[in-house]
């Protein structure tokens, strides 16, 4: 059992809250991340997790059996750092082989365990060679079984492959989501990629000033957001947050200075806010219909996708199309949106259901 | 297996208490290099005691004579004139081992043919037992040297100028062999400060079409400005207290000429052996460098801020 | 608004050639994006450019004019370094004025310059904070608005967005992509990000090891690259690319892609540019996104490995290591892991390249 739980946790340091009466109960082998912008707290979790913090207040269970006061070497949870800190004199067998080394295991036991970690990660036919001599996902692979050659609880990665350019990021995501599924560990993860949290976590906390705004599946965090923050925080290009105002005369809502118009009965009537995916929005010839125009700002083609920035009124759209529409800036365009794929924020900015 | 039982984590309090004991006999020690001996030299300066006198430093209480090295000091009109002669040292001196080296450091920016043999005759004066540089100077300066030879071959004439024994150009002399050695330190300090002055930033003004005075205003000496003053500094103290070239070069002569403070210091207290008034000498310039270093370091700091 | 022209340019350094035989010309008021992985020799074309380094061999020209011995300080060259080298001990509004002052320009003349080009970058607000404490974005506009302020004919800038957060990066490009068409500068740009490429260049020259492969505006380097090479870099996820061996089947020339199956009849263009260019061993390509995802039907047989649901996007990973495809899929498409499925890339979206030389096969038009 390696569930992994806070229970009303707080951590300041002086004056400032990193952590904020925090409170969430991770899964057995799952792959869990944690997400938000730079000093929201993500790291520091993991930090309190590790037994490297201890918190002002609050607990924290790993397998059930509070650990608040442990010491990090008892809590039996690994880390695998950033830039991987493979010893780069030691072959990578050595590399594996150290930490239980450390803990002065018979030689028997220590080569039993390396071959099934090596077994497991597919690594058993590199083992003599030094990690200058891997593979980028290689020594990704070989670091990881040093984080798990001592079967901890849970493995922890504080943004493992930030430094890495975007074409290897996005293989090299996968590779851990993949040797993860495999291994079936719990593995916690810390990103500021929100593509990367997306694309790897079985489910995902969304911080905020130290605060958890919502833990659910990608899927569900990108469909239902519980907050205009959330909403704004995932997806790329980020969501059309726009503010609308009622025509009651007419029975619309008009967004986008009347450019997209909603009939009034679908907006909740505390909303004062409303967000659209740049893919929910579609473009059409302007012909003159009940929507005012919008002008079209930048075209920018990514290949099997474009991005147009639309400006109406003082507002500012992002539409994702798909494939290679021909569009040129400054051509008047009539949108229209699916009524299903809104959100509806109130003045606090919480989300509010749509009424359909 | 690690160690089994619990442990809390030390808190800031538990730290900041652990700190300043692991750091006692340190601090112990400090104390009894810099602040004992200060107090000795206080204690000592307000006594007419003198190692010929036969007892112990201790007892110089006995030799108590209260202010009056202080109010002597006021009216020695040799110390005043070698107190002088320093300044006019430290004038000349500091000022043209600095823009020698700034020139150097700036010739040393860009790359060129037998760049690294040169740096390193450069930095050989440095390197040169102040002694073993006195003794080289005393004789390139003999009437019949190295220096008057060349003056002959230069002008066709015979030189033979005395160097050593004319009041002024025996100052002089001493000058030249103290720019000699210390303008290396300057270059070298310089040559740091100005490689550490980013590419970009420089390129970034080229580019902008500032010609090269316009960039060394406004980029390269602003950005060395914390170096700069550093290296004034040092060589401002260190000129202040030169004496070992000067004195095997001309013993502070002729008569007292070349005599800096240093080397009033060192005559009074070897030849005259009252060590209460040197005691007070040396408490009163201690002060003096002290107070122009905290002044100095002020301004560093201000400037710092603004850069 | 001045052209810029490369002929032969190259550079050596000692043995080693860092470019070798550029020609590029970059039109009047045209944003064209140098795009390679690092080491492709695009920085030392921009230095050169920018007269930081001299050619080995070639000649640079703008408006016809040779550069040859023209200083860096004389060529009207504005460029934004990739860590922006703001003077840092200065405030904002002495770094804008530093290139009028160096150029001597009156103080009235400095102040209105400053004022405008600060008020059209919305830098007003910060002008007389030190800059060294500004964040990354102000940071950028300082470096753009201290080189634009003298008016430069030619607007250089190396990997200006390389230090911004994604999210920003994304505000920035369009920004960026935006001033340059109001303002009509000549402008190039290095990137070793093929998405600041695609989306803000007029045209993209793609380079690798010092040798320019393509040039072309983005959606042409995307759908016609000239080699595997161009076809690997652009777009993300990249091309699928399968080798495999020609195959004359009843239907027309097919390609044998081994555990995949057999493909899709090539349509007739490619099959005869296939036919007469001879080659058996092939390498055969297709966007990610241009597919029709089925149960049953022809196409190439994969299994499903992984499924990444990125939002808007969802990335069907098929197979593994080296005989892996991906697929962007619609959000609501429904695939399970282990489930075998046709994938039938759409027939004007294939590509076909020499297996030995990497080159395109080309149908005509």
């Amino acid at each position: 059992m390696a569930e992994i739980a806070f229970r009303n946790v707080t951590k300041r340091f002086g004056d400032t809250v990193a952590v904020n009466d925090t409170s969430f109960t991770i899964a057995d082998n799952e792959f869990f991340c944690f997400f938000g912008p730079p000093s929201s707290g993500k790291t520091t979790i993991l930090r309190l997790i590790l037994g490297l913090e201890t918190p002002d207040s609050g607990e924290i269970l790993i397998g059930g059996r509070p650990v608040t006061h442990t010491s990090p070497a008892e809590r039996n949870v690994a880390m695998v750092f950033q830039n991987l800190a493979l010893f780069p004199h030691m072959t990578a067998r050595d590399n594996v082989r150290f930490p239980l080394v450390e803990r002065k295991l018979p030689e028997a036991q220590i080569a039993a365990r390396v071959a099934a970690v090596a077994e497991k990660l597919h690594i058993g036919h590199i083992l003599h060679k030094p990690p200058a001599q891997l593979s980028g996902g290689e020594r990704q692979r070989v670091a990881i079984a040093r984080a798990l050659v001592r079967d901890p609880a849970a493995y922890l990665m504080d943004d493992p492959i930030s430094a890495l350019d975007a074409r290897l990021r996005e293989e090299t995501r996968v590779e851990l989501k993949r040797i993860q599924r495999e291994l079936g560990h719990t593995l916690l993860y810390v990103t500021h990629d929100q593509e990367e949290a997306m694309s790897v976590a079985d489910r995902m906390a969304i911080l905020e000033r130290g605060a958890i705004r919502q833990i659910a599946t990608p899927r569900e965090i990108y469909e239902r957001p519980a907050s205009r923050y959330v909403a704004g925080l995932v997806g790329a290009p980020a969501i059309n947050l726009l503010k609308g105002s009622a025509d009651r005369a007419a029975g619309l809502y008009d967004l986008a200075d009347g450019a997209i118009r909603l009939p009034l009965a679908a907006v909740p009537g505390e909303a004062v806010e409303v967000g659209v995916r740049p893919e929910a929005i579609r473009i059409a010839p302007f012909s003159g219909s009940s929507t005012k125009p919008a002008t079209i700002w930048e075209v920018e083609p990514l290949g099997g996708f474009t991005v147009v920035t639309l400006s109406a009124g003082a507002d500012r759209l992002r539409v994702m199309l798909r494939g290679q529409p021909r569009l040129t800036a400054d051509e008047k365009v009539e949108l229209s949106v699916d009524p299903a794929a809104l959100h509806f924020f109130a003045a606090d900015g919480t989300a509010l259901a749509g009424r359909q | 297996m690690p160690p089994s039982g619990t442990r809390t984590v030390a808190t800031d309090r538990e730290e900041r208490r652990l700190g300043f004991r692991l750091t006692l006999p340190t601090q112990v020690l400090i104390l009894f290099i810099a602040v004992f001996p200060l107090l000795m030299q206080l204690y000592i300066s307000l006594t007419d005691w003198s190692p010929l006198e036969g007892t112990g430093w201790w007892r110089a209480y006995e030799l108590w004579n209260g202010f009056a090295n202080y109010t002597d000091l006021l009216g020695d009109s040799r110390l005043w004139g070698a107190l002088w002669r320093t300044f006019v040292v430290m004038l000349v001196c500091v000022p043209a081992e600095f823009l020698l080296g700034l020139g150097l450091a700036v010739l040393f920016m860009d790359d060129f043919p037998g760049k690294r043999v040169f740096y390193s005759i450069l930095l050989m004066p440095m390197m040169v037992v102040p002694a073993v540089a006195g003794y080289m100077f005393f004789m390139l300066f003999q009437s019949g040297g190295p220096v008057n030879g060349i003056l002959s071959g230069l002008t066709g004439l015979d030189v033979t100028i005395a160097w050593l024994s004319d009041p002024t150009l025996a100052l002089v002399a001493v000058m030249i062999a103290d720019i000699w050695q210390w303008t290396p330190l300057m270059f070298l300090i310089l040559l740091a400060g100005l490689v550490g002055v980013p590419e970009d930033q420089l390129k970034a003004a080229t580019l902008l079409g500032a010609s090269w005075g316009q960039r060394f205003v406004t980029i390269m000496l602003p950005r060395i400005r914390t170096v700069l003053i550093i290296a004034l500094a040092i060589r401002v103290i260190e000129s202040f207290k030169i004496f070992d070239t000067l004195y095997i070069m001309t013993g502070g002569g002729p008569g007292v000429a070349t005599e800096t403070i240093s080397v009033y210091i060192y005559k009074v207290t070897t030849q005259d052996l009252i060590w209460g008034y040197v005691a007070a000498i040396a408490l009163v310039i201690l002060i003096a460098l002290s107070v122009l270093t905290v002044l100095a370091m002020k301004r560093m700091a201000a400037a710092g801020g603004r850069a | 608004m001045t052209t810029i022209r490369l002929e032969n340019l190259v550079k050596s350094f000692g043995s080693f050639t860092a470019l070798k035989t550029m020609d590029l010309e970059i039109g009047n008021g045209e944003f064209v994006a140098l795009l390679g992985p690092s080491g492709c020799g695009k920085s030392t074309t921009m230095n050169m450019i920018a007269g930081m380094e001299a050619p080995t061999s070639g000649r640079i020209l703008f408006d016809g004019r040779d550069m040859a011995g023209v200083p860096m300080g004389k060529r009207g060259v504005g460029f934004v370094f990739q860590n922006y080298a703001i003077f840092t001990h200065m405030t904002v509004r002495q770094n804008l004025a530093y290139g009028p002052k160096a150029r001597g320009w009156p103080k009235a003349k400095v102040d209105a310059a400053v004022a405008k080009i600060a008020d059209f970058l919305q830098l007003t607000p910060m002008l007389d904070q030190k800059s060294a404490k500004l964040s990354v974005n102000i940071l950028q506009r300082l470096a753009i608005g201290r080189s634009a302020i003298v008016e430069p004919a030619i607007f250089l800038l190396d990997e200006p967005l390389s230090n911004v957060d994604a999210a920003f990066r994304a505000v920035m490009r369009t920004e960026l992509k935006h001033l340059q068409r109001e303002f009509r500068q000549t402008m190039v740009y290095v990137t070793h990000d093929q998405l600041e490429a695609m989306t803000m260049a007029d045209r993209i020259a793609v380079m690798d090891h010092g040798v320019l492969q393509q040039v072309g505006t983005p959606i042409e380097v995307y759908n016609d690259p000239v080699n595997l090479f161009v076809a690997r870099f652009i777009g993300a996820p990249g091309m699928n690319l399968v080798e495999g061996t020609l195959a004359e089947t009843d239907r027309g020339l097919a390609v044998d892609l081994g555990a995949f199956g057999l493909s899709p009849p090539l349509p007739a263009a490619l099959a005869g540019a296939a036919r007469t260019a001879g080659a058996k061993e092939v390498v055969y390509g297709f966007r990610p996104e241009e597919v029709t995802l089925r149960t049953e039907g022809p196409g190439l047989r994969a299994a499903v490995g992984f499924v990444e649901r990125i939002g808007a996007r969802t990335i069907v990973h098929f197979g593994a290591a080296d005989r892996a495809l991906k697929i962007v899929a619609e959000p609501s498409t429904a695939v399970s892991v282990g489930e075998t499925l046709s994938i039938e890339p759409v027939a004007a979206s294939v590509r076909l390249f020499d297996k030995a030389s990497g080159r395109a096969i080309k149908g005509a038009a």
